[in-house]
């Protein structure tokens, strides 16, 4: 089964992410909206654990999120908008929402 | 059939209202006989330690409320080994009995083996 994990608070106050990424199953992807976008900030550590994993990551980020926040996207992820948002929780198995 | 639910406690027990209300939600879930684990997970480990004096805080003790999983059907309880280890936590020295400790790659066959999950 594959599970949509949904991150949503700023990888630099909380462990969700390097905990996510360690716990993540082989068909799973994440979503990265609200301030986790910050993950993509260059030059940080997560955007270097995001990046070391790239090559076999599904990852897509909340495109307004990114946006509003002046985060360029990179070419291995995928902006999403809401109505996406909502086809990517139907199409997996399940979401896991990191609350 | 139920749909079987696991539920992932990751935040530590007595300085916010996450910890308790993912227990909450065990005990119910379990009192309605549905089919769901829980899995400690990040400062979640925390909560295993014992001896713990909640009412030092004028909380209620959820410790005891652990204890309680079992009472209600819930047995398959787990912790990350990482978690445990990066906060220098041992399996023996914890306060729930049936726990079963974790590797990564297990936990990520756990969240897939369930239909639902819920992260507080």
């Amino acid at each position: 089964m594959s599970t949509l994990h949904v991150l949503s608070h700023s990888p630099f106050t909380d462990t969700r992410l390097n905990s996510c990424l360690r716990l993540l199953g082989s068909a799973d992807a994440i979503l990265l909206c609200g301030d986790a976008t910050y993950a993509l900030s260059a030059s940080t550590a997560p955007r270097q654990a995001l990046e070391a994993r790239a090559d076999n990551l599904l990852l897509f980020v909340l495109d307004e999120d990114a946006k509003a926040r002046n985060l360029p996207l990179p070419e291995w992820a995928t902006a999403v908008d809401y109505p996406r948002l909502v086809a990517l929780s139907v199409q997996y198995d399940k979401v896991n929402t990191w609350l | 059939m139920a749909k079987s639910m696991l539920i992932i406690s990751r935040q530590a027990p007595w300085a916010g209202p996450s910890a308790r209300e993912a227990l909450d939600i065990a005990l119910a879930g379990g009192a309605f006989d549905l089919p769901l684990a829980m899995l400690f997970l990040d400062d979640g480990v925390l909560q295993l330690l014992p001896d713990q004096a909640a009412g030092e805080l004028q909380q209620k003790d959820i410790t005891a409320n652990l204890q309680a999983l079992s009472m209600f059907g819930v047995d398959d309880l787990f912790a990350c080994h990482t978690s445990l280890a990066e906060r220098g936590m041992g399996p023996t020295e914890l306060n729930v009995e049936t726990l079963q400790v974790l590797r990564d790659q297990e936990i990520a066959a756990l969240i897939d083996r369930y239909d639902q999950v819920i992260t507080l």
